[in-house]
């Protein structure tokens, strides 16, 4: 196993500290949106950091664009990233009346497969980097649909067809089985942890529309870090551990604090 | 019903209240009603707290001088009484939401004069913004070699301000010890989105103002030109603007 790169999110108000941080404190960044053009910082941020594309480039419910698909070209050079990022998410209608703007997986069903994977490998053949997808948690379960099947195996499956790379996010799998009343370590293991390249980690923080815990750009708990532990043994082909905080909110001891724990929990 | 289908349902169900209100999303029994609705109000919030604070980021400078954080109005109960009416991304709710904000942020700060202008300018980008959108592309956009219409886009927005207000908004966001001076002088802007949701934001002329009040999709470019005493080439440069602004489209006439 290669050593695990360690790194956080991009948050542009935290510049000036994630410059500044000692060498070798933090390996790479993770890009969610690109540089705004008045961004001082992002030209030396950029020369010193592996960065990583996980931008919103389009949900793979549907065919992606050719804007689409020349933007997250442009971004994937521009970062020159190791991989590019996708989720699994069907957040917007297909005629787009209605938006979401934030996490909600597709059912996980034949049909979805079948589009997923489509979508995946045209857009895998478009691009100059792997493509890996990241996990969605879900928060409640629906009735019907054709053919529902666990996510797990719904994942297996689409890794399989499709040759990609899994981005784990380990609280997504946490929150799912909290949320299930099920062992986070043993609904784990159902995953495809055999084709997972960078593994999220983050905090969580009770919620009060959701009454109950959700992310939050805060650092990650003991038991999210035994969590992590347990994924990265199992994880062989892992290059990447990232903070998965960005948020105006989160601070500069907070997003140190949390890659500290991180490195020390690996 | 298609599993895309219903995934629709279930997206319209989150981000629809009055839909997730009726009985014909109650009686489907796809989801339990309870985790969705929290679910629902989690999305709401988020949905709304991220354009809070990306529009209304020119007052969260000014946050020192009005001890008002924009951002406060999302975890106030003022907003949780909108839950049961809001729509995600629909121009009613960006309009409810932001008239929130603007009530919580307005009044009585001597040392911001510009502030009524400043919320109805970052007011109107929060509602621009809103209403459907182009997600993908599914064919190239190839204007017609037939005669065309333009017509102004619903939604966009002439803002009449009593100050010049893109000269201080660069300077709002740079550190500062006292309050960034505007001048005062009359300015109007026009707001408009592209197709794919992108907000722009530019000084109108005389025959801006021309075209957004003639384009109504009946009259040709020929019309307008005659209406706005302009060449029709060069009524075209301006119009090829607002197109891409997002302000004018081109329908194609019979």
């Amino acid at each position: 196993m290669t050593p695990l790169m360690v790194g956080a999110f991009y948050n542009p108000h935290l510049a000036a500290p994630l410059l500044a941080a000692p060498a070798g404190a933090i390996d790479h960044l993770a890009m969610a949106d690109p540089p705004h053009p008045q961004d001082p910082l992002w030209p030396r941020i950029k020369n010193r950091y592996t960065l990583l594309l996980h931008d919103y480039l389009g949900q793979l419910s549907e065919p992606l664009d050719e804007r689409s698909i020349e933007r997250a070209r442009s971004l994937a050079a521009l970062y020159e990233t190791p991989w590019v990022a996708e989720h699994f998410q069907c957040l917007h209608t297909e005629d787009g009346s209605y938006q979401l703007n934030y996490v909600f997986p597709p059912l996980y069903t034949e049909e979805f497969l079948d589009r997923f994977v489509a979508n995946a490998k045209a857009l895998q053949a478009r691009l100059d980097q792997p493509l890996v997808m990241e996990n969605i948690p879900g928060f409640f379960d629906v009735s019907g649909g054709a053919s529902q099947m666990p996510e797990p195996v719904w994942l297996r499956r689409f890794f399989d067809a499709t040759g990609t790379g899994f981005l784990l996010d380990l609280p997504h799998v946490w929150l799912e089985a909290h949320y299930a009343g099920k062992s986070p370590a043993i609904f784990l293991e159902a995953f495809p942890l055999d084709r997972v390249v960078e593994i999220h980690v983050a905090g969580v923080a009770e919620d009060r529309d959701l009454q109950g815990p959700w992310i939050a750009p805060t650092a990650p708990s003991d038991e999210m870090l035994e969590l992590l532990a347990f994924a990265a043994s199992r994880c062989p082909e892992a290059r990447a551990v990232t903070f998965d905080a960005f948020s105006p909110s989160l601070t500069a001891d907070v997003l140190m604090e949390g890659v500290t724990r991180i490195r020390g929990a690996l | 019903m298609s599993d895309r289908a219903l995934q629709d349902r279930l997206i319209r169900a989150l981000a629809d209240a009055p839909f997730r209100d009726s009985p014909a999303w109650r009686h489907a029994g796809v989801a339990d009603p309870d985790r969705l609705e929290r679910f629902a109000r989690f999305l709401a919030r988020h949905f709304y707290f991220e354009r809070v604070h990306h529009f209304f980021r020119y007052s969260r400078a000014l946050a020192r001088i009005t001890g008002r954080s924009p951002e406060a109005v999302i975890a106030s109960p003022a907003f949780e009484a909108l839950f049961p009416t809001l729509v995600l991304g629909s121009r009613p709710s960006a309009d409810a939401v932001a008239r929130l904000v603007v009530r919580h942020l307005s009044g009585g700060v001597e040392e911001v004069p510009y502030l009524a202008d400043l919320l109805r300018y970052e007011a109107g980008m929060m509602v621009v913004e809103s209403g459907p959108r182009v997600w993908r592309d599914t064919k190239p956009g190839v204007r017609s070699s037939g005669q065309v219409h333009p017509a102004a886009v619903e939604g966009t927005m002439l803002l009449d301000l009593e100050y010049d207000l893109p000269v201080v908004l660069p300077d709002l966001l740079k550190p500062w010890s006292e309050v960034p001076p505007c001048p005062r002088r009359p300015t109007k802007l026009l707001v408009a989105r592209s197709r794919h949701g992108r907000v722009s934001v530019a000084r109108t002329t005389v025959v801006i103002d021309t075209i957004m009040e003639l384009a109504d999709g009946r009259k040709t470019i020929e019309d307008l030109a005659v209406h706005a005493g302009l060449r029709p080439a060069e009524l075209e440069a301006t119009l090829q603007g607002l197109v891409e602004l997002g302000a004018v489209r081109f329908r194609t006439g019979s």
